[in-house]
């Protein structure tokens, strides 16, 4: 399965809470099956010996140690359960964060403008339901099925140890059987439309979402009546693969469990032909199956995980698609030759994103230390994508860019849910507290921050939603200002930014970038600094 | 959830269980036949060893009653199966049910209220939410029946066979219901706990994924996911702390069944062995022993199935709260009131129509009005005077609280019309695909003419399949003008008397502007009724009647 290779990779570097985890487990299911088996052991040899006493007959019968060991493993089996869900369910925790941060780590190895390809939505699926499919991959598929087959071999064992050969083959082999029919079998039965399950209900959603977008036309068209069907018939279709699935793992899962019971049975009858010949006693025999009987809650958990490893490795496809496509790009790093004096340099470059037309060609830009320059440009015109290029996001499809460090304000403010000292440190991770109030002060925040208990440690919430949009943009400018680098690109600087504070705060801030090279684009020229030049796409 | 919408949820979800009943019962008996099925295969199981071991009973002779035991496992495993398949189809019929109570919703709902919630939730709503109902028809409900009938049967056998080993199981039985508040309440704790958890981890991991270029111009990659794992691990250590005690409780239900069995086992066998010398215990065989210990088990099991299915439970009343939400959103009177006179002429009238919203002054009162047919009417004035609105009755997406309207002998939206909304809308697939979504048995040359009327050949030439090459071919799609004149080429290919647009040029770059007014003209020399909102000089120009709306009042310019 080399859709799942690197995640189960990934997993198996916890083996040892792996191997403890299924332990427990295993503790669990032995208990619950040696529970049954030797009180059907003690049922029958009490029945035998009080047969004996009945008649008269001098017996003696050994309680303590059958006693014990019924009371033994029902205490038993109650705490390896307790501890067996709360250690896994620990171990799964643990897991999510492994797979969540490598998956991270993996994307933030690519450049902005592939990910931009996915919608948000897509990426709260990767994030949650994809990943999730993957955190219990080894709770509900990769520990149940080996313990069933170790369990399945002890119960063979004791088989032959207890009964015979023979015996013990032919429950091996319906034991065997039961294990291939929940779950190779019942994974190549589902594994098609498992797969699909996912694809299928987002291009519903596509559509369903199309449908409500184009409502008020469809309406007016009297169409309503025949999307809607069509919506009605997809989603039929594809409640009927899932029921189709469920079916199949229903009747996989009944026919293992005909299996083990056949097994219990037929070991029951063929022994009676050794406890006849008098090789087996009585209550040895009633323990056999009572003890196969306990396998069927080993199975019970197989055919479902099984039927869902379609659905599973589609998950874990997606996600290595990502992975793979970032082994694809990186070795496409972006241009900067000898470092120059401050300056920034672009020499008859073709600006635009790959695959698609050229937004911007033969544009050229020298600009020597501690200048300004000014970029005027309608939205649409390729302004953003060149601040894009110039601050090396992405390369130019010609020409060359060189630049030294780069801080770059993009033209969309990203506000983390985080403090407002962890939001301006990314910048600049080594400033005090002094020179993170002095970057505030400049953009006007100060005063609002000093008056929160918390100050710099207030928590800014989803998508920094406890700032106005110009708030949110006057800290994002904040943090760039706070950078080190000798390179400044502001791409819209004060968009949502009232037009009182941004003449309060432009002088301000060119003062404060004073020897530093600077470009800034606007929609207007009031939208820039003051430059030493302007010019207009 | 609130406490009062609570009962309401249970009341839905019951009614969607009526429309199923056929399905739920067939669940229920294939559960019950492999319920007692279950039990027969233990009965038969203890006596066969009772007999071959105490009466020492020939095998020979025990043949008939293994064979009866083989034929009862495959009788088990059929209900097994039927259970799962007829459960599956019950919950496919709910899932239709509840989909289409939404859609029929949305239909009375109409367009412009429906445009107050965003495609996504409603989506989520219709796809989501009544997938979540799937686990409470398919498991838990059926599964809560089983486990009242099952335990039942069980408990009048045991009772029957040794009324002591009964009353041990009775005993157990009144802490049932006490199991099942303890393990639901358990389930919802670790369930809800589980839901925060990970939609909170989602959202900073979210968070941080959106903000991936910000951390990459500054560098900061490395500690953000340095910070992720850290968070993400303090969020383990504080679920770690609720799931202990959840746990617990299930717990507490394993102890019970594993107690019940191993005081069983001990009582029956100090039975057999004589030493317990009142009340049943005498009578024990090991037959009668053997079947209470191994029903013990069965007793329970419903019970502790029931339990894995409870989170199924808190899925589907979290579900349904949503979706009864959406549903119990007030539809405007759905009953039309019927065209005032026999209407023959064929124009536009408002009869005293008056617009009242729930919490909203008065938008019009009264108002009479009569438009002409094959006219070009402009509505402008001052937003929020009331432009749309009077687009929208036209229209019959919004219904006028008194008063009637008559749209060329016929009330609103009886007869197809032409829409064009302040966004274009295009789906997924070919030109021709997206201009069949109106007029599905439109020629290949109509649709492409009507593309040229708007000024899409030129993009259309670019392609290599002409009108069925994909919109989307290029990644992009189509932007905010182009996706406008791909409506109006609709509008041209359907061949509408009536066409109401709303802003049609607001927000257009010049190429689109130019062109829409281009289209709008040919539609008016084509004899079309045209009414449409406007601030747009060159749009006024092309009018044959200005109506400046403002505050309630219709005027002429």
């Amino acid at each position: 399965m080399p859709d799942l290779k690197p995640w189960l990779a990934l997993i198996f570097r916890r083996r040892g809470r792996l191997v403890n985890g299924a332990l427990l487990l295993l503790g669990t299911l032995l208990s619950g099956i040696g529970l049954l088996a030797l009180s059907g052991w003690f049922l029958t040899e009490t029945a035998l010996v009080g047969l004996l006493l009945a008649a008269g007959v001098q017996a003696s019968i050994n309680l303590y140690v059958p006693g014990g060991g019924i009371r033994f493993f029902a205490v038993s089996r109650t705490v390896f359960r307790y501890l067996e869900r709360v250690y896994n369910h620990n171990t799964v925790l643990q897991l999510l964060t492994d797979i969540r941060v490598a998956y991270f780590d993996q994307l933030a190895a690519r450049t902005g403008s592939e990910r931009r390809a996915r919608t948000g939505a897509q990426w709260l699926s990767r994030l949650t339901a994809d990943v999730d499919a993957l955190d219990t991959l080894y709770l509900r598929l990769i520990a149940p099925a080996s313990l069933a087959a170790l369990v399945t071999l002890v119960l063979a064992g004791l088989v032959w140890l207890l009964l015979s050969g023979p015996i013990a083959l032919v429950v091996a082999a319906l034991l065997g059987f039961a294990f291939v029919l929940s779950s190779w079998l019942v994974y190549q039965r589902t594994r098609q439309s498992s797969g699909q399950l996912n694809d299928r209900q987002e291009n519903l959603r596509s559509e369903l979402v199309e449908h409500l977008e184009g409502f008020a036309e469809l309406t007016a068209a009297n169409r309503t009546g025949k999307t809607t069907a069509r919506l009605m018939r997809r989603s039929i279709e594809l409640a009927r693969s899932q029921a189709r699935i469920d079916t199949r793992t229903g009747w996989h899962q009944a026919g293992a469990q005909l299996l083990i019971n056949l097994a219990a049975v037929l070991s029951l009858w063929l022994g009676f032909y050794l406890f006849e010949q008098g090789v087996v006693t009585g209550p040895v025999l009633v323990l056999v199956p009572i003890a196969l009987l306990g396998l069927a809650e080993v199975y019970a958990m197989l055919p479902e995980a099984f039927g869902k490893l379609g659905a599973t490795r589609a998950a874990a496809r997606r996600l290595s698609t990502d992975s793979r496509a970032v082994a694809e790009t990186t070795g496409t790093s972006r241009l900067r030759s000898e470092p120059l004096t401050g300056g920034l340099r672009a020499q008859d470059i073709t600006v635009g994103h790959p695959g698609q037309a050229p937004l911007l060609t033969h544009f050229s830009l020298e600009l020597d230390a501690g200048n300004t320059v000014g970029i005027v440009g309608v939205s649409g015109s390729g302004k953003s994508t060149l601040a894009d290029t110039l601050a090396g996001m992405i390369p130019p499809m010609a020409g060359h860019v060189d630049s030294e460090a780069v801080a770059y304000l993009t033209q969309s403010t990203m506000i983390f849910e985080d403090t407002v000292r962890a939001n301006l440190l990314l910048a600049n991770p080594g400033a005090d507290d002094g020179a993170l109030w002095r970057v505030l002060e400049l953009v006007e925040l100060a005063e609002r921050l000093a008056q929160r208990p918390e100050g710099l440690d207030t928590w800014l919430g989803s998508a920094g939603s406890r700032l106005s949009g110009g708030e949110a943009r006057r800290l994002a400018l904040a943090r760039v200002l706070l950078s080190p680098a000798p390179v400044v690109i502001l791409d819209e600087p004060f968009t949502g930014v009232d037009s009182a504070t941004r003449e309060r705060v432009s002088p301000a801030l060119s003062r404060w970038l004073e020897g530093r090279t600077v470009v800034c684009l606007g929609h207007g020229p009031e939208a820039l600094l003051a430059s030493d030049r302007v010019l207009h796409l | 959830m609130s406490a009062s919408a609570g009962p309401k949820v249970k009341d839905w979800l019951s009614g969607l269980a009526r429309d199923s009943q056929k399905w739920i019962r067939a669940t229920v008996a294939a559960g019950m036949i492999a319920g007692l099925a279950t039990i027969a295969q233990m009965v038969l199981l203890a006596w066969v060893v009772h007999e071959g071991v105490i009466e020492k009973t020939p095998v020979a002779e025990l043949v008939p009653a293994f064979l009866t035991l083989l034929a009862v496992l495959v009788i088990r495993a059929a209900g097994q199966g039927l259970q799962t398949r007829f459960a599956a189809r019950c919950s496919e019929q709910v899932r239709r049910g509840a989909r289409r109570q939404l859609h029929r919703h949305w239909q009375a709902l109409g367009p412009v209220r429906l445009a107050d919630t965003s495609s996504a939730s409603l989506a989520r709503e219709w796809l989501d939410h009544t997938e979540a109902l799937h686990g409470y028809f398919a498991r838990y409900l059926p599964q809560m029946l089983l486990a009242v009938i099952i335990p039942l049967v069980i408990l009048i056998l045991v009772f029957w066979l040794d009324w002591l080993a009964g009353i041990f199981l009775v005993l157990s039985a009144p802490l049932i219901p006490l199991f099942m508040a303890l393990v639901g309440m358990g389930a919802e704790k670790l369930n809800q706990q589980h839901f925060e958890t990970v939609s909170r981890l989602s959202g900073q991991f979210l968070d941080k994924v959106r903000g991936l270029t910000t951390l990459q111009l500054f560098g900061q990659t490395q500690a953000a996911s340095r910070t992720l794992a850290v968070r993400s691990d303090q969020y383990r250590q504080i679920t770690m702390k609720t799931l202990k005690v959840a746990f617990l409780s299930s717990a507490v239900l394993e102890f019970f069944a594993s107690v019940a069995i191993a005081v069983l086992a001990i009582y029956i066998g100090f039975g057999l062995l004589g030493y317990i010398q009142f009340g049943p215990s005498t009578e024990l065989t090991l037959f009668s022993g053997l079947l209470i210990l191994l029903l013990a088990p069965e007793f329970f099991q419903p019970l502790r199935t029931l339990s894995q299915h409870y989170h199924d439970r808190a899925a589907a009343l979290g579900a349904g709260a949503e979706i009864l939400a959406r549903l119990a959103q007030p539809v405007p009177n759905g009953d039309r009131p019927e065209p005032s006179v026999a209407n023959s002429s064929r124009d536009i009238r408002f009869n005293g129509v008056t617009v009242a919203y729930d919490d909203a002054p008065v938008l019009f009162e009264g108002l009479d009005l009569r438009l002409s047919a094959g006219e070009v009417t402009a509505l402008t004035g001052p937003s929020g005077g009331g432009k749309s609105t009077l687009l929208h009755l036209l229209a019959g997406f919004v219904q006028p609280t008194a008063g009637s309207i008559d749209v060329l002998g016929q009330p609103p939206g009886t007869d197809a019309f032409g829409w064009l909304g302040q966004k274009g809308f295009w789906v997924q697939g070919s030109w021709a695909e997206n201009l069949r979504l109106t007029t599905p048995d439109a020629t290949d040359i109509a649709i492409e003419s009507a593309l040229r009327q708007v000024g899409l050949g030129e993009l259309l030439d670019s392609r290599e399949d002409g009108i069925h090459s994909l919109i989307a071919e290029d990644g992009q799609g189509l932007s905010g003008g182009q996706a406008r004149r791909l409506s109006l080429a609709r509008i041209f290919l359907a061949d509408y008397p009536l066409i109401l647009l709303d802003e049609p040029t607001a927000g257009l770059d010049a190429t689109s502007e130019i062109l829409v007014l281009d289209a709008l003209h040919k539609l008016s020399a084509a004899g079309k009724t045209i009414i449409f909102s406007t601030h747009h000089q060159a749009l006024l120009a092309i009018a044959d009647r200005v109506l400046i709306v403002d505050s309630g009042e219709v005027r002429d310019a």
